[in-house]
């Protein structure tokens, strides 16, 4: 929201100063391109920041590992700001020239001493100040790589707000070092290179999100079209009527449960997919996808943030065997559907590869010569690209304070009268259990979902070899079980008779589960946490679907389902218990 | 020589992987190379230290030393230590000598390891032409290859040597390790402490090399010498 562009990786091989906030850059990265890169500025000396309540292997090379209490990365941003407002280290210049309210931000954090921080995050007040300190002065040579970690809560709109004001602070958005706007290939869109007008037939319409009274209680509806844990309920109004899914599973993203059975529901179901899941079960139509070795790929879906922080590229690959079976590529599902539809016109291209053709038509480079190569370096982008056209917010500066997004605005003012409490449009503290569920008597430990390195998101658990790996790393390898573990610190374990290897239920006030258990000293007391993309709803349905504990919680300022959930977890008896 | 710098690998098992599909290893095969996750301490002084290892094709070959069968060869050419799986009659005394663990059994029974890429498979390193280096044709090692944090590396000593760190060669020439394997020393600031850890897990049990009589280092001969050269 802060610079209006979905960036959140650091420049790492210029950076003096890297702090992984909430992220575990060592095994959950958006390509080796990541990792190398810290590697390749420790290697230069810089200094490396892990804030994360869990030991990981990115916090094992770490200068510092902040182990932080759950939720509140919020308290910590705003008294770093305190402090490098005090030093008086911030960028005065890039602050008066390209950013928009800095006052409520130096008023937000007027009070917030380290000393505050420290009471609510556990961290060593004189600590706080050292990070603090040693991210100003590394500035503009200093960046926060942030993700899901501070992304998904309740809270955490306002805690990522909280940590993301602090690169305007310093100033240094997409300066060497610091947070990288990334540029991607210059493709063209092939609609307009051959001139179709493509009707749009949702033009005039309004999202049933904001249409229909019933979701008037769902406060993010002004900044977003859909909401991920509410089209369940839409479904059963009659609202939703049908998907469309294209290897993408809505099953264990949040809502589990009701998600099925709002499959079960709709008209229809059209997904595109490889694997045989709850999912693809339930469709009325299923296509299952040639994979990349048996189509021509040009990677046009790849974000613009990869591998090359100082050039753009391109990749692409042909077709090395035919598809088997009955699968198609992609481009041809596509096509053939729109055909049956009566769109055929808009779709004249007989191939992906001609498609692709199109789309490097302001490239030197044709699809063929591409493949060849497997991929081309082009030319190298600058810093500072905001110079030439300010940011792409509505004050055209980075916004400390969202006040002019109406949108926004709107949310925040729903939610202070649905949750009786005092928001601001800029950085505020909010504590854990303001807007979400705290751990209590009955559900007394806090639960998180991770990803670890062996695979990508829900996508590579039906690998065996990557299962197998992920099992010797957790010495489990000869257990007959090849699902995800819930790791569990040994305090909590040995009052429960919990040991490595025993299977256990873990159950939250709206779902449970079993899975094996991990006891280990790298999750503090009170924090479980279990691999995401296992389970009941998922290609790899041996270990437990995590988002089954969940409904329907969400952050109602972002939408983001909130992955903290309040647990207890019990042995399930036989020989562990 | 195999160098591996603990500093650099961020323990994703992408050289255990790639081993297994180099070499068509199925998953649940025991690794020919393999990561362990040494952990130390308790929330929140807690560490963990990854460490990759596989048969180190040691100077002093213990496993060759006691294999009845004299199916394990160091070879002089390279300093490669194959297996001849028509020899192996799969007694596992090559696993009790190894102090690395690097010797694997499939359901054949029949012993195998890695062969540093010599050929593809196990087994597949017998008899095989010396190893070339990578720029004349020889096969990159699919370990080193594809190791994100270039941690692995692998070459002729002098090659390695010139890899190294002045402080891990200084410990490889004073005999750490055995001058088996060259590993970097743990930096101070993020691994404080875990240089007894790791040596201890790299040193493994070394008991059963110990009980052989120190054979005569064997291949530590000419410029051609692949390993050890």
């Amino acid at each position: 929201m802060g610079v209006g562009a979905d960036m959140r990786f650091v420049d790492y091989q210029n950076s003096e100063y890297i702090i992984a906030w909430g992220r575990n850059i060592f095994e959950s990265f958006a390509g080796q391109w990541e990792p190398k890169g810290v590697l390749e500025a420790l290697d230069n000396g810089a200094t490396l920041v892990v804030i994360d309540p869990r030991h990981t292997p990115t916090a094992q090379k770490a200068d510092h590992w902040l182990p932080i209490e759950p939720r509140t990365d919020g308290a910590l941003a705003l008294a770093m700001a305190h402090v490098i407002i005090e030093e008086g280290l911030h960028d005065e210049s890039f602050i008066e020239e390209w950013t928009h309210g800095f006052e409520a931000y130096e008023e937000a954090v007027a009070d917030k001493t380290p000393e505050w921080a420290a009471e609510i995050t556990g961290i060593d007040a004189e600590l706080i100040r050292e990070i603090a300190i040693g991210f100003a002065e590394a500035a503009p040579a200093a960046g926060i790589a942030l993700w899901t970690g501070v992304g998904q809560y309740a809270e955490s709109q306002k805690a990522s707000q909280n940590v993301f004001a602090l690169n305007g602070l310093v100033g240094n958005i997409d300066r060497p070092g610091g947070l990288r706007l990334w540029q991607g290939p210059p493709f063209s869109d092939p609609f307009e290179v051959r001139d179709i007008d493509l009707p749009n037939n949702a033009a005039d319409e309004t999202p049933a999100l904001r249409k229909y009274d019933e979701y008037a209680d769902q406060p993010y509806r002004h900044t977003t079209g859909i909401g991920h844990n509410i089209v369940p309920e839409m479904v059963e109004n009659g609202h939703i009527r049908g998907i469309y899914t294209h290897y993408d599973n809505p099953i264990n993203d949040g809502n589990s449960e009701a998600w099925m059975n709002a499959l079960d529901e709709m008209d229809l179901v059209i997904t595109v997919d490889a694997y045989w899941s709850e999912l693809t079960r339930r469709a009325d139509v299923v296509f299952p996808e040639a994979i990349q070795l048996e189509k021509d790929t040009l990677i046009d879906y790849a974000p613009a943030w990869s591998a090359y922080h100082d050039r753009r590229w391109m990749t692409a690959s042909e077709a090395a065997v035919e598809p088997l079976g009955d699968s198609k590529p992609g481009f041809q599902i596509l096509r053939g559907i729109a055909e049956e539809m009566g769109w055929g016109e808009y779709i004249p291209w007989e191939s992906e590869a001609e498609y692709n053709e199109d789309m490097l038509a302001n490239v030197e480079y044709s699809f063929e010569e591409i493949a060849e190569q497997n991929y081309v370096i082009l030319e190298e982008f600058g810093y500072e690209a905001w110079r030439e056209n300010g940011f792409n917010t509505p004050t055209n500066a980075f916004q400390f304070d969202l006040d002019e997004m109406d949108a926004y605005v709107r949310s925040i003012e729903e939610v202070e009268e649905m949750e009786g409490v005092d928001l601001e449009t800029g950085p505020q503290w909010l504590p854990p259990g303001t807007l979400g569920e705290m751990p209590d008597e009955e559900y007394p430990l806090h639960f998180y979902d991770t990803r670890s390195v062996f695979f990508a998101f829900g996508a590579d658990q039906p690998l065996s070899q990557q299962r197998s790996q992920y099992a010797a790393r957790h010495g489990l390898k000869s257990a007959d079980y090849e699902g995800n573990y819930l790791t569990i610190n040994p305090t909590d374990a040995d009052p429960r008779g919990i040991e490595t290897g025993d299977m256990v239920t873990v159950e939250s006030a709206d779902g449970a589960g079993e899975l094996m258990a991990y006891v280990s000293e790298r999750t503090p007391p009170g924090f479980l946490t279990a691999e995401f993309g296992f389970g009941e709803g998922v290609p790899h349905e041996e270990g437990f679907n995590t988002m089954m504990l969940h409904t329907e919680g969400v952050d109602p300022l972002s939408s983001q389902p909130d992955r903290h959930i309040p647990i207890e977890v019990h042995a399930n008896g036989g020989d562990g218990a | 020589m195999f160098y591996f710098d603990p500093n650099r690998c961020i323990g994703c098992h992408a050289c255990s992987i790639s081993c297994k599909q180099r070499h068509d290893r199925d998953a649940d095969a025991d690794d020919w190379r393999t990561v362990t996750h040494l952990e130390r301490g308790e929330y929140p002084d807690f560490q963990e230290l990854p460490v990759s290892m596989s048969c180190m094709h040691c100077h002093d070959a213990p496993c060759e030393q006691v294999c009845p069968p004299d199916a394990i060869v160091k070879r002089e050419e390279d300093g490669i230590v194959t297996v001849n799986r028509d020899r192996c009659i799969g007694c596992h005394y090559c696993a009790w000598a190894c102090p690395y663990g690097a010797p694997t059994y499939g359901d054949d029974g029949l012993m195998s390891k890695c062969n540093m890429c010599l050929g593809e498979g196990p087994g597949s390193g017998h008899g095989k032409p010396p190893k070339q280096k990578a720029e004349d044709g020889g096969l990159k090692l699919s370990c080193v290859d594809n190791c994100v944090g270039e941690a692995i590396k692998a070459g002729p000593v002098s090659e390695v040597m010139e890899e190294a760190s002045e402080a891990a060669a200084r410990r490889f020439e004073n005999g750490a390790y055995n001058s088996r394997v060259i590993v970097e020393p743990m930096d101070e600031d993020s691994a404080a402490g875990m240089d007894d850890v790791a040596d201890a897990s790299i040193n493994a049990d070394d008991e059963g090399a110990a009980a052989i009589p120190a054979g005569g280092s064997d291949a530590d001969g000419g410029a051609s010498d692949w390993l050890n050269g």
